[in-house]
């Protein structure tokens, strides 16, 4: 049995945006099982601008499920961004998942926005001025609340959605000395340390689309600049790598 | 390509300030944009949203150095769905 799959992360909505993903989201009932969004929904993360998403992907007739990202807290107004998505039925993980009952199977989705630090050999370390061990801190905390996330999910297949990228794979393309601010390692060992079958990330516009964890996780970048299209779909269980 | 006329040519601190201008300005706020130096000025590149955004953009950096020449390369990402599906076994 397949487990179908749309995504997509990086959309930035506001009103001169709006009525854009529609025609091909008002599709996904036919092609998908859920909608699953990577992070940076908005420009600013206004409540205003959550309005504009929840219109856009609001109602589609199949599970929406998302992680917020750094845009989307750049106003402070996180609360009032979830509470607008959440009342359109959108499904905002931070360190939680959920499952949702597919024909295919039940699908397990764990969440975190996510955060930088860099990756092996290249990263952050937890020493020297407070700024620094905040910053570390952060990214092991959040990296921590997504391995106890999808450890606590029983589904037929589980998928990490995070904004932040758990692999430098799908970050080639961007600028190497900004690695550390796209993503960390920590997300991909905490990926790899469940039985983890897939994981979508967002936030690097200027990468490519597929790479795979140290653990051999596939690892899919849905950056809309990244897969110039509405969303991507993913067959999990499919015949054959395409 | 779009060109905005200038004749001062622009160093290393002007790159990072527009660089900054775009990811900071709330008219503008995009990280995605590539700042690049060429001999006879600056070209901006990558994707946005909307056309109204590229526009904002090259409006903000012309207001803020009306001296320097501008040349975009800015397109508008493609929303349609997808034809084809990925199949992971």
């Amino acid at each position: 049995m397949v487990i179908r799959i749309a995504a997509v992360g990086d959309v930035h909505l506001d009103e001169d945006v709006v009525g854009r993903f529609r025609p091909a989201l008002e599709e996904l009932p036919g092609s998908a099982d859920a909608l699953l969004l990577a992070g940076d929904l908005t420009r600013h993360g206004t409540e205003a601008e959550a309005r504009c998403v929840a219109r856009e992907f609001g109602d589609l007739g199949v599970p929406v499920i998302t992680v917020l990202g750094n845009h989307d807290h750049q106003c402070d107004q996180v609360p009032q961004v979830v509470k607008v998505l959440e009342d359109a039925g959108i499904t905002v993980l931070e360190g939680t998942g959920v499952v949702v009952d597919t024909p295919g199977g039940r699908l397990g989705v764990a969440g975190v926005k996510g955060f930088g630090g860099g990756f092996a050999g290249r990263c952050a370390s937890d020493f020297g001025e407070p700024e620094m061990k905040a910053f570390v801190r952060t990214t092991r905390e959040s990296a921590d609340a997504l391995a106890d996330a999808l450890l606590s999910l029983d589904c037929d297949a589980l998928v990490a959605l995070t904004h932040y990228s758990p692999v430098p794979d799908t970050l080639a393309g961007e600028p190497l000395e900004i690695y550390p601010f796209l993503g960390c390692y920590q997300l991909g060992q905490a990926i790899d340390a469940a039985p983890t079958a897939l994981a979508l990330h967002g936030h690097a516009h200027h990468g490519t689309e597929r790479g795979t964890t140290p653990g051999g996780v596939r690892v899919r970048n849905v950056a809309h600049p990244v897969i110039k299209q509405a969303y991507s779909v993913f067959h999990l269980g499919g015949d054959q790598l395409d | 390509m779009t060109g905005l006329s200038g004749d001062v040519p622009p160093d290393e601190y002007v790159e990072a300030e527009i660089q900054s201008m775009l990811a900071e300005d709330p008219t503008v706020a995009e990280q995605g944009i590539t700042v690049v130096r060429r001999e006879n000025g600056l070209v901006l590149y990558g994707e946005v949203e909307s056309p109204h955004r590229r526009e904002e953009i090259l409006r903000r950096v012309a207001e803020r150095f009306p001296d320097t020449h501008v040349t975009s390369d800015i397109g508008v990402i493609r929303t349609q769905a997808p034809t084809q599906v990925e199949e992971l076994p």
